[in-house]
């Protein structure tokens, strides 16, 4: 009797740790060219594209007592309850009122890729527009912002003389198991 | 299109099956997949063909595939319609039996899912074969 | 091909269960020395049958051996070559076990579990002994016709011959069949014909022309005359013939044998009787249990009863869940995934958030003098609208309801697992299994109540001996009851054991400085059995000394509370046991009170709330740092929710003129929460937070209110709990300092 049934590709396909690095590779070849840059108090940031499934305009917030310091809040998003956390907050930039501007990203980290997957609305000021950068356009951050910011920073990339923060999701996005640094840049920018 | 009869009690091993012989990656005529989930529906289905094609499991409560088997081969409608049996069934006696029925082939489970393929894709092109003969 | 392997799953799962009904069922025939019913013991090898061809195709290895082995035992089991014993049943048993054990470990995602496979299988090998040699195959010697052979399964063969050899006769009924409703006649013939003897096999006929209907032609094996056969199951599509015989029949044929007929018309063979296979080539089953030799564990096997509302005989109510298998149950059943019942649920929930807003301007035009009409239109669409959505709503949960049934068939077997352990003899009496509840409620109940279970067989029942000295019965029995009271199911786990010794709680209570000496005196029993669920109360020599209760009941306590149920001790010293435990119905939809706290809008699940009232600032006391008021002649404690979550006032909102106190219980506590308005009663979808706000504690979920607004779904238990053991910890502090003094 053979052992190569379809049920062993099946199972194959869903443990083979191989596949979990094809999906990284594929997910961070769609990356490495677009990020969604926004403004968050007066600077400029952007998180990978291809980890924003939804902009959404500013829906009414429930705030949840007791919760961490950078939840802003909870929303509902056609019947699912999302939470909705404050990068500025986290960042400690400073805050303003939400304005006509204001927008939530909805954003997924997939646990493969060091996420908990779960959907999470981040709070902006303002969406800006898409950037392509190319590896050589990236600078590391280290070399830019201060240690304490550089927890949450995966590289700064310039463009027509702007200075454009590239946020590590896996920072903010992140599962407590996910492992420290390395896959970081290749998240964001894929410089690896 | 080919139609193809399954008769098989377990819904998994029906959409496994159905899923087999809807693969069309090899680029041959697509076929199209009628499920019956015991000897009775396949009784009732049996009226509505025809069929190119008839798979059955052996092991079935009420009417058994070997039943199933006699049945089409007495029918008028039905009695030249390949006959394939599928079935974990270790007896060696109810596979011979099948075929003494009146089965063309027998495929053991677990089987490749190109095996049964396959061997579909040749009963079907047989009987083509067979009516282009008849026809001339 | 991920979906194909979730239905792999869950049809193992379906087939599982249906096994395991299947062994609790010949478990029970076997203790009634009814010998073991066959056609039991063939729904049994089917089902491990399929279990090895499914787990082969998708590449289940180690499932697939296992099922290979028990195939193989099944298949001996029932063409005879071994004896059911109750040694046998035991390893049927641990394989339904080590199914669920794979199964789980599939879900996952990860490898088959090795070791309890291969201990299995091992075990599988020395429990089986199979007699070696002497069986020959008697077939040959009956010389039946091989048109009829040639068509039945090595299984049917088995019984017709085990039948001949009995004596009995065979008949052929052929009934014409219409195709669109013969599921129905089928089931219908069966049980007219289940009586009378065994149905053999059923053999379509290939005459009929007529594409509606169908000739089928059943071979019936029965020791009735042919004019009862024809009055119980004749009718106008009905004939009964008898089958022919030879000549030289057996002597224990009935003396008024019928007239030979042909068999299956001009197509069909006859068949034909030799004489009877000599003794001891083949002994029918059914005979043999007293003879087989002693199993090691003879007498000390425990007894499960399944017990049926009570006009039921015990094993025909095993048979019904058994008939829901049959052709017609299985053609008729969609297995729905839950997900696509909660997405229409979410549906629902919109829909009612789209009918009150259309209530508020139906409300709004019949306001309107000059649109009088189109307001008493509008408002009778939209009574209709609002009956039909119940409707709907009320049909989708019933979709969800399961009958605890489910977890009771498991609960059997652990019980005759852990009563074989512990060589105590355990009576299970088991009422209400057809109570139903919310699908995933069911999910979530095995593990508790099991945990209920064994420490009933662990520390309640009392040994053997000490049973005799105390007058009580030999076995100890376990009731598990379940009812419906209102929107809530109770279950029961009683026993008749040694019940649980409040002094040695309240001991080992004041050792561990859960109350203080001088206060222990004031405590009531449901107070003292409230310790039990502190976590890890009871350390291990303290359990032996006081029944073990505590094992583990915390676990149960938090898992039942998170489906929003409650738990309940009592306990008679030497009398026995009875844990309570109380659950909403259905998790989907609840009632809540929305109220609102500082400006925002709460929903407090109604399951908690006692009552409401106005809060009259006058009456509150201060005792112990704590807000009291005095309701109905006894002390409730406040709780000013805005403060405890730490709420400001919202800028322009005017502070209410009064607010309410809003009394909620759980178990036996009560606490008043002070809320600022009360906006009413209402049907509420609880939805899961997301994982980041996993650790906060004191919601329950969250809900849409309407207006795209988002509610938060307070949970009262842990509100109550972390109040009141904040309060408590105050006065134990209180206590201390004045002991010290």
């Amino acid at each position: 009797m053979s052992r190569k049934t379809a049920g062993t590709r099946v199972r194959n396909r869903e443990n083979d740790p191989r596949r979990a690095a094809l999906a990284r590779r594929a997910v961070e070849r769609g990356a490495r060219a677009e990020y969604l840059a926004f403004r968050m108090a007066e600077e400029i940031y952007a998180v990978p594209i291809a980890y924003v499934k939804e902009i959404l305009k500013l829906p009414p917030l429930t705030e949840v007592p007791r919760a961490p310091a950078d939840v802003m809040g909870v929303i509902s998003v056609r019947g699912r309850i999302v939470t909705v956390r404050d990068l500025r907050r986290r960042m400690r930039l400073p805050e303003s009122a939400p304005t006509r501007r204001s927008r939530i990203l909805l954003a997924e980290l997939a646990p493969e890729l060091g996420g908990t997957g779960e959907r999470v609305g981040l709070f902006v000021d303002e969406v800006l527009h898409v950037y392509r950068f190319t590896d050589a356009e990236l600078e590391s951050a280290a070399n830019v912002l201060g240690s304490e910011l550089a927890e949450y920073v995966a590289g700064i990339g310039r463009q027509a003389g702007e200075m454009i923060i590239l946020i590590d999701l896996r920072s903010i996005l992140g599962g407590q198991k996910a492992p420290p640094a390395p896959a970081r840049t290749a998240l964001a920018g894929g410089r690896a | 299109m080919a139609r193809v009869l399954i008769v098989e009690d377990s819904a998994a091993m029906r959409s496994f099956v159905r899923a087999a012989l809807e693969e069309d990656e090899d680029g041959g005529d697509p076929i199209e997949v009628v499920e019956a989930s015991s000897g009775f529906e396949a009784l009732r289905l049996l009226p509505r063909g025809p069929y190119d094609c008839v798979v059955t499991d052996i092991n079935m409560p009420d009417i058994n595939g070997l039943e199933l088997v006699n049945f089409i081969r007495k029918s008028e409608h039905h009695k030249q319609t390949p006959l394939i049996i599928i079935s974990t069934q270790a007896s060696e006696r109810d596979k011979q039996r099948g075929i003494a029925l009146g089965a063309d082939s027998y495929l053991a489970k677990p089987f490749e899912p190109e095996d049964l393929r396959a061997l579909v894709r040749a009963h079907l092109a047989n009987k083509r074969g067979r009516a282009q003969t008849q026809r001339k | 091909m991920v979906d194909q392997r979730d239905e792999f799953i869950s049809e193992a799962q379906e087939i599982i269960e249906g096994l395991a009904r299947d062994l609790l069922a010949l478990d029970a025939s076997l203790k009634r020395q009814q010998g073991a019913d066959h056609e039991l013991v063939n729904d049994a090898f089917r089902a491990v049958h399929t279990l090895k061809g499914l787990s082969s195709l998708f590449g289940v290895a180690r499932m697939s051996t296992l099922s290979h082995h028990l195939e193989d035992l099944l298949d001996d089991l029932r063409l005879g070559r071994v004896e059911l014993t109750a040694r046998v049943l035991d390893v049927l048993f641990r394989a339904v076990d080590v199914y669920g054990q794979i199964l789980a470990a599939l879900r996952a995602g990860d490898p088959e579990p090795a070791s309890v496979v291969d201990a299995l299988l091992s075990e599988l090998g020395q429990a089986i002994s199979r007699p070696t040699g002497g069986a020959s195959n008697p077939l040959a010697e009956y010389d039946l016709d091989p048109g009829l052979l040639a068509v039945l399964t090595e299984y049917e063969e088995h019984r017709l011959k085990t039948n001949l050899q009995q004596g009995v006769s065979l008949f052929v009924i052929r009934v014409r069949f219409d195709l669109a409703t013969i599921d129905g006649a089928l089931d219908n013939l069966k049980s007219r014909a289940k009586p009378h003897g065994e149905i053999l096999t059923y053999l379509p006929s290939g005459e009929g022309g007529d594409s509606d209907s169908i000739d089928l032609d059943v071979l019936l094996a029965s020791r009735q005359s042919l004019d009862v056969l024809r009055t119980e199951l004749g009718g106008p599509t009905v004939s009964i013939e008898p089958v022919a015989r030879r000549a030289r029949a057996p002597h224990e044929l009935p003396p008024s044998e019928p007239p030979p007929t042909q068999f299956l018309g001009s197509a069909a063979p006859r068949i034909t009787t030799p004489p009877a296979a000599p003794e001891g080539v083949f002994t029918p089953r059914g005979g043999s249990v007293a003879q087989a030799p002693p199993s090691p564990f003879a007498g000390t096997s425990p007894r499960v009863v399944i017990q049926p509302p009570p006009e039921g005989d015990p094993i025909a109510s095993l048979e019904v869940p058994r008939a829901g298998l049959s052709i017609r149950g299985v053609a008729q059943t969609v297995r729905v995934d839950i997900r696509k019942l909660d997405h229409l649920m979410n549906i629902v929930a919109e829909l009612a958030i789209v009918r009150s807003a259309l209530s508020r301007i139906t409300d709004r035009v019949r306001g309107l003098p000059e649109l009088r009409e189109l307001g008493i239109e509008l408002h009778r669409l939209h009574r209709g609208l609002d009956r039909h959505l119940g409707d709907l709503q009320s049909g989708i949960l019933e979709v969800r309801m399961v009958p605890l049934g489910q977890v009771f068939d498991k609960l059997a077997r652990v019980v005759r697992q852990i009563s074989r352990e512990h060589d105590k003899d355990i009576n299970l009496v088991i009422t209400g299994a057809e109570t139903e509840v919310d699908k995933l409620i069911v999910e979530e109940l095995s593990d508790p109540l099991m945990h209920m279970i064994r420490n009933a067989i662990d520390h309640g029942i009392e040994r053997r001996r000490v049973r005799e000295e105390r007058g009580k019965p030999e076995a100890g029995t376990i009731a598990l009851n379940a009812y419906q009271k209102g929107n809530h199911v109770v279950i029961e786990v009683q026993d008749d054991g040694a019940g649980i010794d409040e002094e040695r709680v309240l001991e080992k209570a004041i050792q561990r400085g859960l109350v203080a000496e001088g206060e222990a005196g004031a405590l009531l029993q449901r107070d003292i059995l409230a310790f039990i669920f502190v976590p890890g109360f009871t350390t291990k020599e303290g359990a032996s000394q006081l029944s073990g209760r505590g094992v583990g009941m915390d676990v149960v306590k938090t898992n039942i509370g998170k489906l929003g149920g409650v738990i309940d001790v009592h306990s008679e010293l030497g009398i026995g046991t009875k844990v309570t435990v109380t659950l909403p119905i259905t998790l989907a939809i609840i009632s809540a009170l929305v109220v609102v706290i500082a400006g925002r809008r709460y929903a407090l699940p109604l399951a908690s709330v006692l009552e409401a009232l106005v809060f009259d600032p006058w009456s509150v006391r201060t005792i112990e740092g704590r807000e009291v008021m005095t309701l109905r002649g006894s002390t409730l404690a406040l709780c000013r929710l805005d403060a405890l979550f730490g709420l400001p006032p919202l800028p322009d909102s005017p502070p209410p003129p009064r607010r309410f106190v809003v009394v909620v219980g759980v178990g036996n506590q009560r606490l008043g929460c002070v809320v600022d308005q009360l906006i009413g009663q209402q049907d509420i979808v609880i939805k899961p937070l997301g994982k980041s706000l996993e650790g906060v504690r004191g919601f329950a979920g969250a809900t849409e209110l309407g207006d795209q607004h988002v509610g938060l779904v307070i949970d009262a238990p842990a509100i109550v709990e972390d109040v009141l053991a904040a309060s408590d910890a105050t006065r134990l502090l209180g206590a201390r300092k004045g002991s010290e003094v």
